[in-house]
């Protein structure tokens, strides 16, 4: 019993006392809070973890968050989070954190193979800017590199994209989000001409059906997925059909579970697309309305380096992403090879099954909700996979109405906002504008108040891309923020980290905590995290949510944001512009890359008076102006009128976020349909106003095999991926000890059947291995995932099992993200294993 | 042995006069304390001690005190004491 | 090669260890030292079971299990949970009843049972393992703000 029991036990005595005797006791005897002590202070904020964007209500004491809960008045979570988010109270108090930056050294000077020694800010600047003029001096822009994140707010990814691509005339900026759901932003341009979800949450109360094709939402989407329990526990007529590699929660709570062989979803896709055909469910009006008929260059390789194998025998490496109008019918000649059988046969799918899920998008009664996330956007056709489900909804004109809508749901908190609007991408500028358009390019350099032809036009390096061009010595000076790449990069130890310890480099990491990836980098950088800053994220159904700085951040942290303007400082035009620019355009010679960049006249825009006295706004106060605002004022000028439009700053401030695109002071739900979107013109019904025509694409494009199967040898698929407990790479989750002893480390989940012809029990050490490396772990029988024979599952959260030196850097040829879903690997007990097997 | 925490409360009816010297005096008494009552003569008494025992000891001894009229056991309660880690 | 690994754990030490970290537990959180090395993979954890309540860390918390859940049946035809924590068999379980805010709706409604977008327990609430925390975690109580000197130390946990 401690002494605060002790105290409020007597305290009740003496009551109970005071009672019998009738007797009033002072005040400042009972145990009970009042006035003051009580008061906490409440603010709105969105929750840090993935996509889905729920909101949180924050209480802040003493400088301290000591408290979280759902908000209320949040539209997408009404009240509820799901076990991280009530822990987002204790994920910046991981006693780790870092305060100072960290720099190798030898003798008091930087030194490769030197070790971590604390600096000071202005050390680490001096010592990375010099590095970074040196490479640009030495080897041109296409040597310096950037690593973001779908994890940055609006304004950081902002600034990034124009220090990189406007003061260092480089494309080489990419977010992690690549790893995450670039094959789902690619193709909603392909189809659509505009990126991100025409529908929205509110779908989930109208479908009469949910098909989740590789998505395990009990676990990744947990708060979507109560809306979706929701919605068929409530209405019987509801069905839920989980199309997954393995069973898992959200095939526990599912009315069919279609089990699949790695990949071949295409041809289960296609069967469908063929049924609707053959059953004459194709909704012929809407189809010769609104889309065309495109093929798709088939035999397009797997991303993989150049001189492998695989892509020298491929015949559309090189030009994957190119397709060719076709016609309805020859698109139906495509689809006719993929009957029940054959689709039942590639994909070990029962044809019963397949045939009830064809049904479900025949039958134009039934309202179809279709949701993916990484099993479609993590794979070696990922871009052909979201073509496909788009294909069924444009044929049966299922598609920008309440409860009829093809749904890619996101993993980062601002994997659409930051990532994709903002345009963090290699090839991407802000409001879906594309680095290699001249006449995108010139409307930048115009917002941006920038001299004509600045901006570099080549498509910069992308994710898997910039590792491989780390360890060849062609990327040199290399900024990773707000990611833990070296941890969930694929095929790490051969392609990732010896591009991070190659003596021509120079890395550098900024993070909240001692990463896998901060340790091995050269210089580490103290971050700022979620509520120790001014942040806005934009969720999966184009939502924009903003929240203030609520707390500071421990000792000498910074936000990415002043990390990048502040950074800016230390170089002049004159050190990184051409002298053929600067000489068309002296005005801009002699300053500095902040003076162009951020104090231009938009960005200093709005003075400090303008910040809610009632937070503090440390970057502000750093750069004497209102950053937050005038950035995103600027930002938002890109897609105001274009159908992106965004709300006034200060409107988001008020409210629990908005979905764009917001016109007079309303948002939109549902995009491309007469009624809900005001882009739509009067009496046409529906229009896909992205591409010129106002016309959606159905791409036709066949099954093809996976990079890499199993085999004598390596005789497992192995699938990775999360928990829910756990958000990526577990660098906050894991520094919080409810959810560390909720799930307190990686396992390999296998059937017991595959374990017993091992010889393997549970618990078991053993070695994963692949043609790339190989790690240990133990296995696990039992538990929430349970995985046909012959496939593997291990998630990639734990630093001691490091599964990404295993898996394979093979990627979708036409969105450059990883397949982190299917390889091949075998397990064998750790103490009979032969360690100079894969040497 | 495990070690026990009893918590117990008193009513202790005083006389008016000597209030003030008996709350004085139950105060050196070791875990008692007193919360209030003095102005109707009725003190709140409440007792921390390790055993049963102990608390008939206290209420024997203020009983005893000078101008003490009655001392009344309101609210007893106790639970064993865990060690800390 | 072993020695050169020693150093450089050593020269991170005074910089990077302001928490307390288990030396065998580190690589959990930053990997092996260096990225390369193998690590044996660290046994599994046992679970927790003594049914004892754990505080929370603040009001709003979902309460965490102290009993294991292997196998419990979370379906469309079943939920284990209810089984115990539904009201009407918290008399013969003496388990907690479900709070008072899962019978409401997303519209705010109260229902006269557990709301459907309650349905899956397992999102908020987590059983627990006997592992020891890779590193402290400095979040601090409201209580110990609010009345310090109440709070001269931490009790059992």
């Amino acid at each position: 019993m401690d002494l605060t029991r002790r105290t409020l036990l007597k305290t009740q005595a003496a009551a109970a006392a005071a009672a019998a005797a009738n007797v009033t006791l002072p005040a400042s005897a009972q145990n009970i809070l009042t006035g003051e002590d009580l008061q906490l202070q409440w603010s709105k904020a969105p929750c840090r973890f993935c996509g889905t964007g729920c909101g949180v209500m924050v209480a802040v004491k003493d400088g301290k968050v000591v408290a979280t809960h759902g908000d209320m008045q949040a539209e997408v979570n009404r009240g509820l989070n799901c076990v991280k988010g009530y822990f987002l109270s204790k994920i910046m108090y991981g006693s780790d954190r870092l305060t100072q930056p960290l720099m190798r050294m030898k003798n008091g000077q930087f030194a490769k193979d030197g070790e971590f020694q604390p600096v000071s800010w202005d050390q680490a600047f001096d010592e990375m800017a010099k590095h970074w003029k040196r490479v640009l001096k030495e080897k041109g822009p296409e040597a310096v590199g950037m690593f973001g994140s779908g994890q940055w707010t609006i304004w950081e990814g902002y600034v990034a994209s124009k220090l990189m691509r406007a003061g260092f005339r480089t494309n080489n900026l990419d977010p992690n989000a690549r790893h995450c759901m670039a094959s789902a932003a690619v193709t909603f341009i392909r189809t659509f001409g505009m990126d991100e979800p025409m529908g929205c949450y509110d779908d989930f109360e109208h479908a009469d059906a949910f098909v989740l094709w590789g998505s395990n939402m009990a676990e990744m989407h947990p708060i979507l997925w109560t809306r979706v329990t929701d919605r068929r526990l409530s209405h019987p007529h509801v069905r839920i059909m989980t199309l997954s590699t393995y069973e898992h929660r959200t095939t526990d709570l599912s009315d069919m579970a279609l089990i699949f062989k790695p990949n071949s979803d295409l041809a289960i896709m296609n069967y469908i697309a063929n049924y609707i055909i053959q059953t004459g469910a194709v909704n012929r009006e809407f189809v010769e309305k609104h889309c065309n008929f495109r093929l798709a260059n088939t035999d397009i390789g797997y991303g993989l380096r150049p001189d492998n194998v695989l892509e020298q025998r491929a015949q559309h490496a090189n030009d994957a992403q190119v397709s060719n109008a076709s016609s309805f019918e020859d698109y139906a000649k495509l689809m006719s090879q993929y009957t029940v059988e054959k689709a039942s046969e590639l994909s070990g799918v029962p044809k019963e099954r397949l045939e009830a899920l064809a049904k479900l998008y025949a039958d134009p009664k039934t309202k179809v909700m279709s949701l993916w996330t990484m099993g479609f956007n993590q794979h070696v056709r990922g871009v052909w996979a979201n073509h496909m489900v788009y294909n069924l909804h444009l044929l049966t004109g299922k598609i920008s109405e309440p409860g009829n809508s093809p749904f890619s749901l996101t993993g980062q908190p601002s994997a659409c906002g930051t990532a994709r609007e903002v345009g963090t991408f290699s090839h991407r500028l802000p409001a879906d504008m594309q680095v290699n358009n001249p006449e995108h390019r010139k409307h930048a350099e115009e917002i941006w108040k920038l001299p004509h032809g600045l901006l570099p036009e080549k498509v910069g390096y992308h994710a898997v891309q910039q590792d491989r061009m780390l360890k060849d010595g062609k990327l040199n000076a290399y900024w990773i923020m707000c990611n833990n790449n070296l941890q969930t990069a694929p095929n790490t130890n051969n392609e990732t980290y010896p591009g991070y310890r190659n003596p021509a480099n120079f890395v550098v990491v900024s993070d909240a905590y001692p990463t896998v990836t901060a340790m091995a980098a050269d210089l580490i950088l103290p971050a700022a995290m979620w509520v120790e800053k001014e942040g806005a994220y934009g969720n999966a159904e184009r939502r924009t949510h903003f929240w203030h700085q609520l707390v500071n951040a421990p000792g000498d942290a910074r936000s990415d944001l002043w990390q990048l303007m502040e950074f800016s400082k230390r170089f002049t035009t004159d050190e990184v512009w051409p002298a053929q620019i600067l000489d068309a355009h002296p005005e801009y010679k002699g300053k500095t890359l902040f003076d162009v960049l951020y104090a231009n006249g938009e960005v200093n825009k709005f003075p400090l008076s303008e910040i809610d006295p009632a937070y503090e706004n440390r970057e502000a106060k750093a750069f004497g102006f209102y950053v937050q605002k005038g950035l995103f004022e600027e930002y938002a000028s890109f897609g105001r009128g274009h159908g992106h439009d965004l709300a006034p700053f200060d409107t988001y401030h008020q409210v629990r976020g908005l979905r764009w695109p917001v016109v007079n002071g309303q948002e939109t739900r549902w995009r491309y349909r007469e009624g809900y979107d005001p882009y739509v013109e009067k009496g046409s019904g529906v229009q896909f106003y992205g591409n010129p025509d106002k016309k959606a694409n159905i791409m036709g494009a066949p099954y093809e095999p996976p990079a890499e199967s199993p085999d004598a040898e390596y005789d497992l698929w192995l699938v990775t991926g999360r928990v829910l407990e756990h958000w990526h790479s577990g660098s906050m989750t894991m520094r919080v000890p409810e959810l560390y002893k909720a799930f307190s480390g990686a396992v390999l989940f296998m059937h017991p059947d595959d374990a017993a012809k091992r010889h393997l029990r549970r618990g078991q050490e053993v070695r994963i291995v692949s043609r790339r490396g190989e790690i240990r772990s133990r296995v696990e029988t039992r538990g929430r995932n349970k995985v046909p024979p012959g496939l593997v599952f291990v998630p990639f959260f734990d630093a001691s099992q490091l599964i990404n030196k295993v898996t394979l850097d093979a990627t979708d040829p036409i969105s450059k993200q990883t397949d982190f879903k299917k390889c091949a690997v075998k397990v064998v007990a750790a103490a009979t294993a032969d360690a100079g097997d894969v040497q | 042995m495990s070690r026990e925490c009893h918590i117990s409360s008193l009513v202790v009816h005083s006389r008016p006069d000597r209030v003030q010297a008996i709350s004085e005096r139950i105060g050196l008494i070791e875990g008692a304390a007193v919360h209030g009552g003095a102005e109707a003569g009725k003190l709140i008494v409440t007792l921390e001690t390790d055993t049963e025992s102990q608390v008939v000891e206290r209420i024997n001894a203020i009983q005893l005190l000078d101008g003490v009229l009655a001392a009344t056991l309101v609210f007893h309660h106790f639970e064993p004491v865990q060690e800390r880690e | 090669m072993r020695r050169s690994v020693f150093l450089i754990l050593a020269g991170l030490g005074p910089c990077l260890a302001a928490g307390t970290i288990l030396a065998q537990d580190a690589p959990r959180l930053r990997g092996p030292q260096p990225f390369t090395r193998e690590t044996p993979a660290p046994p599994m954890q046992r679970q927790v079971t003594d049914d004892v309540r754990v505080r929370r860390n603040y009001p709003d918390q979902p309460p965490v299990i102290p009993h294991s859940i292997e196998g419990y049946a979370m379906d469309l035809n079943a939920n284990k949970c209810m089984s115990c924590h539904a009201r009407k068999f918290t008399d013969q379980s003496q388990a907690p009843m479900i709070s008072v805010t899962h019978y409401q709706d997303r519209e705010g409604n109260t229902l006269g049972g557990l709301a459907p977008r309650r349905y899956v327990c397992v999102s908020c609430h987590v059983p627990q393992t006997t592992a020891k925390p890779l590193v402290d975690n400095v979040f601090t109580d409201m209580d110990a703000l609010a009345e310090p000197e109440r709070q001269p130390e931490r009790g059992r946990h």
